[in-house]
């Protein structure tokens, strides 16, 4: 049996108020499938993205990704594991200081891709994104559809077996919702899994996806 | 492709904060300026120091009770002593008359066979001896042997000069050391501050898997490039003013190329040193 992608077991976590985050929260999610998790705004749903980017730990339990374990202190196994993750919204966000097409190409210069590849893969990215005329941009001057787009472009790139996906709908206009839309499914399709957490309601359209809705601090 | 990326994002850096990196680059170069001018005070005074130690004469002066057999024996003692590089000796009649060439007139006019000036031999000595200890040694040793009455060198004057190198060593070291931290901290300060202003795009690369050193590297790379131009820079300045300034009675000694490069590298590797702790702190995300 292959390695599940994400493997929560029985994750608690309480707030640094002291409030009940999340409790006995399980979630699994087989290679090649994908989670939607839906809930209302405060649910914890970027918290969950946080728990699996090793940017906050559980009180209890267990938070795995790619079978390895996300605990204080594993800071190799961290960087490991984000580096596999293509990430888009909530902690997730462009270096102001770098252009549209730099941060695109950004996980590739980290991985040391090469440079012929790394302009191949942006080209398709900046057309497969509507990006062209942006790309010698600054992030402060992207709309905010744009931005998004931006973060998929450099999520898309590197090909990463993992996305993890915070509010993608949220504002876009009907013809940017349907082509995300598109490339979502067609990212469930490719075989990489995804974690979209987001407060609309999804249509139950993404083949190979299982969806999940938080509800006082665990998955129904 | 990371080095390009590396050089590129410090290139950046440096063009964003150009005015944290102007004032950074001249509170370096004058702070490496001032270390160079100790360093070219320390080599001037030393050439200065050995070329006045290299006229260091020591007189030996013979007992009147040593006969001439006995004196041939004597001056080969003395020959023998290690340190001693050339001797000389000198007569009664050679007293009498350097006696005379340095009073104007002869004073012993008349008492031909009473001249009290005793004989005694001339000394000089060998570079790697002209130190206080290796003198005073060879004073011991020399005042040991049969038929020597007195030993006499200018020991004040030596003393005097040797204790004035050891202060300047000691302040020299002192503040050399005192000018390097300024010079380390000034830098990762400024660095610090150049970094805080991107820690939000740090935060973005550690969660795309950037590892601490891919972040780092820019800020490292920065502190070597800015520390080095401001330690060659000062050299620059030293350089100049040797070739403006000249002096009539000793000449200003600039250390060798090779030692300035190495401290220029060693001034790089105390800037690579402050950028590492001035970016330290922003990568705890």
């Amino acid at each position: 049996m292959k390695t599940p992608v994400v493997e929560l077991t029985n994750v608690g976590l309480r707030s640094d108020r002291g409030e009940t985050v999340f409790q006995n929260l399980n979630l699994s999610i087989a290679a090649g499938r994908s989670a939607v998790v839906t809930g209302p705004a405060g649910s914890g749903k970027t918290t969950l993205a946080e728990l699996l980017i090793g940017l906050r730990f559980a009180d209890s339990g267990s938070v795995e990704v790619f079978g390895e374990l996300i605990k204080p202190r594993r800071r190799r196994a961290i960087r490991r594991i984000r580096r596999r993750i293509g990430g888009v919204g909530g902690p997730f966000g462009l270096l102001p200081l770098l252009t549209v097409a730099e941060n695109i190409t950004l996980p590739l210069v980290i991985g040391a891709v090469r440079k012929g590849t790394q302009r191949e893969k942006l080209r398709k990215a900046l057309t497969e994104f509507s990006l062209l005329k942006q790309a010698g941009h600054y992030p402060p001057k992207l709309t905010r559809v744009e931005n998004t787009m931006a973060q998929m472009a450099r999520a898309s790139v590197a090909s990463q077996p993992l996305m993890i996906i915070d509010e993608p709908l949220a504002g876009l206009d009907t013809r940017t919702y349907r082509r995300v839309m598109e490339y979502l499914t067609r990212v469930a399709l490719s075989g990489r899994s995804m974690v979209i957490l987001t407060s609309d309601i999804p249509p139950r359209e993404f083949p190979e996806t299982d969806y999940y809705e938080i509800v006082n601090g665990t998955l129904a | 492709m990371r080095i390009t990326h590396i050089v590129k994002e410090m290139a950046r850096n440096l063009y964003r904060n150009f005015g944290t990196a102007l004032g950074s680059l001249l509170s370096l170069t004058l702070l490496f300026l001032l270390f160079d001018l100790f360093w070219v005070a320390a080599g001037t005074s030393q050439t200065f120091y050995l070329s006045f130690i290299s006229d260091l004469q020591m007189d030996v002066f013979v007992t009147e009770e040593t006969s001439d057999t006995a004196l041939v024996a004597l001056e080969d003692s003395v020959r023998q002593t290690p340190g001693v590089s050339d001797i000389t000796y000198v007569s009664k009649q050679q007293a009498r008359l350097e006696l005379s060439g340095q009073v104007g007139t002869d004073l012993l006019v008349g008492y031909d066979s009473l001249n009290p000036l005793p004989r005694s031999f001339i000394l000089t000595f060998q570079p790697e001896y002209l130190n206080l200890n290796e003198i005073r040694r060879i004073e011991a040793r020399l005042g040991a042997l049969n038929g020597v009455s007195e030993v006499n060198y200018s020991r004040r004057w030596l003393e005097k000069v040797e204790k004035t190198r050891a202060i300047i060593l000691q302040v020299g070291l002192g503040l050399g050391v005192i000018i390097l931290l300024a010079a380390l901290l000034s830098s990762a300060n400024n660095i610090r501050l150049m970094a805080r202003a991107r820690a939000v795009g740090f935060r973005q690369m550690l969660l795309l898997g950037a590892g601490r050193f891919f972040i780092a590297a820019p800020f490292i790379l920065e502190g070597f490039f800015m520390a080095a131009t401001a330690a060659a820079l000062g050299w620059v300045i030293i350089y100049y003013g040797q070739q403006q300034v000249t002096f009539s009675q000793f000449e200003i000694v600039v250390p060798l190329r090779d030692h300035i490069i190495a401290f220029c590298l060693a001034c790089g590797v105390i800037g690579m040193f402050s950028g590492y702790l001035g970016i330290r702190s922003e990568l705890k995300a």
